[in-house]
């Protein structure tokens, strides 16, 4: 039991003096300014073939951005940015 | 400890309520409900040649499986799957791949409650379906014995920080059960052996998993993991093998790169699993003493690369994919169901007809000790629809 109190604390320390970091890290210029369509192509390819945005409609891309957001567990701002670009250029 | 732990679950839950607020301030009227569900078809043709007998060669309906997705709200998410496995007598057996329900409490987090495939090793979405770059013909024998389905809540997310973005998971489970059998004889005792996802626990402890993602770099081609599972009790309550602790952990590695016009992917795991020792009964008359005990620790290994030339102007050779893996699984010697180390090589060729829709030709060679070598060609389609 103590090892398992240990280990919990451990894990949960270190989740938040990792949260506090990176709280204080500020994202750089060259993160911020990607592109939906930058990081649509960097996060689908790191498990999957990137999907064409017209298979699906913007209804279908909510709930599937979504569904991605917690298998690749992508931040807030990728799944916003990448949701963005689907719907935009599924009409194109 | 105890008031350090409270300590920091008490600061831990401060820092999700302010975020919880900036994300209020910023977030959109809630959606209205969303629902979608995708399915997947796999049929194959496997041949199969195991050394000192013939060959044999089946067509084989695999599965069916859908996947009901449900966004009731901007917060609010249900993601559920369900599989049809046709078994070799040709009836279907349906089971839960799982069913879980999300709620985003802010922009680096959410809660998660149900029965989920928890992020382990290099995460089995990795090596799943059409995301399998080396075939689904015959399992990674280095990765799948490990943890599997649990059944708890637990937190998850993604934050970026700077350059770099981390990935985490954090649950508690219903965890493992430990198998105990006094009445089979042979290798087909499973004594020693972990049952996971069972929705009853068999005693009051509890399993704390954890997953933790690095990656270094900005575009995210490179994802370190480090994950695993400690329970402090596996058997039932009450009974003299209820102490017997387990520890899982797993290091994986997920790294592509386009160098054009070639598109380069590296995937590995190394995972181990760690049994408390305990005393089980071996039902064999034909032994004295019945009782016996053995190191129950179990490992796995598995490396591979693929190669696509992605930047190529012809859309066959642009979808065409071939990959190699090597990997080894190492199973307790002293357990009844324990044998020698297990060797895998797999060579893989897939055209992508479409996106999502591989289709696969595998050749698998199987190793053992003391075994005849089995090799193993597989065609696999994968409908992903």
């Amino acid at each position: 039991m103590k090892i398992k109190i240990k280990l919990l604390y451990i894990l949960v320390s270190a989740l938040i003096v990792s949260t506090a970091i990176m709280n204080a890290c500020k994202t750089p210029e060259a993160i911020s300014s990607k592109s939906g369509a930058q990081l649509w192509g960097e996060n689908c390819n790191r498990c999957h073939n990137a999907p064409d945005p017209s298979t699906y409609g913007d209804d279908q891309w909510e709930v599937i951005v979504e569904h991605m957001r917690q298998k690749a567990l992508l931040t807030d701002t990728e799944i916003a940015k990448v949701l963005d670009f689907m719907k935009t250029a599924n009409k194109q | 400890m105890k008031k350090l732990l409270l300590t920091s679950f008490g600061f831990f839950v401060t820092l999700c309520s302010l975020s919880a607020q900036q994300l209020d301030s910023t977030s959109q009227t809630p959606g209205t409900k969303k629902f979608f569900m995708p399915g997947a078809a796999v049929a194959m043709y496997q041949l199969n040649s195991t050394s000192g007998s013939p060959a044999i060669g089946s067509f084989m309906p695999v599965n069916l499986a859908l996947f009901p997705l449900v966004k009731a709200s901007d917060r609010l998410f249900l993601d559920a799957g369900l599989n049809f496995s046709v078994n070799p007598d040709g009836t279907v057996t349906p089971s839960l791949i799982e069913l879980i329900a999300y709620y985003r409490i802010n922009h680096w987090m959410s809660v998660f409650a149900g029965n989920f495939s928890p992020h382990y090793g290099v995460y089995l979405g990795l090596l799943d379906d059409y995301t399998n770059r080396f075939g689904v013909g015959v399992p990674p024998v280095g990765m799948g014995h490990g943890l599997q389905n649990e059944n708890g809540v637990g937190i998850q997310g993604g934050v970026q920080a700077g350059y770099s973005k981390f990935t985490y998971q954090l649950y508690i489970a219903n965890g493992p059960q430990l198998t105990v059998d006094s009445t089979t004889v042979g290798s087909s005792n499973q004594s020693g052996k972990l049952d996971y996802g069972s929705i009853l626990d068999n005693n009051k402890n509890k399993s704390i998993g954890w997953h933790l993602g690095y990656l270094p770099f900005s575009n995210s081609c490179l994802e370190l993991t480090f994950s695993g599972e400690y329970v402090g009790k596996t058997g039932p309550a009450g009974s003299a093998l209820e102490n017997v602790s387990a520890l899982s952990w797993a290091v994986g590695l997920n790294y592509y790169h386009i160098f054009n016009p070639i598109m380069v992917r590296v995937i590995g795991e190394y995972d181990k699993i760690q049994v408390g020792n305990a005393n089980y009964y071996n039902p064999d008359t034909s032994l004295k003493n019945h009782v016996y005990t053995f190191s129950n620790q179990q490992n796995g290994w598995f490396a591979g690369a693929t190669l696509r030339a992605a930047g190529s102007r012809r859309q066959f050779l642009k979808n065409l994919e071939l990959g190699g893996r090597v990997g080894e699984y190492t199973p307790p010697t002293g357990a009844l169901w324990g044998s020698t180390p297990i060797n895998q090589t797999t060579v893989a060729l897939t055209e992508y007809v479409k996106w999502d829709i591989p289709v696969t030709l595998e050749y698998d060679i199987l190793t053992q000790s003391g075994a005849p070598k089995q090799n193993i060609l597989s065609a696999i389609i994968f409908f992903r629809f």
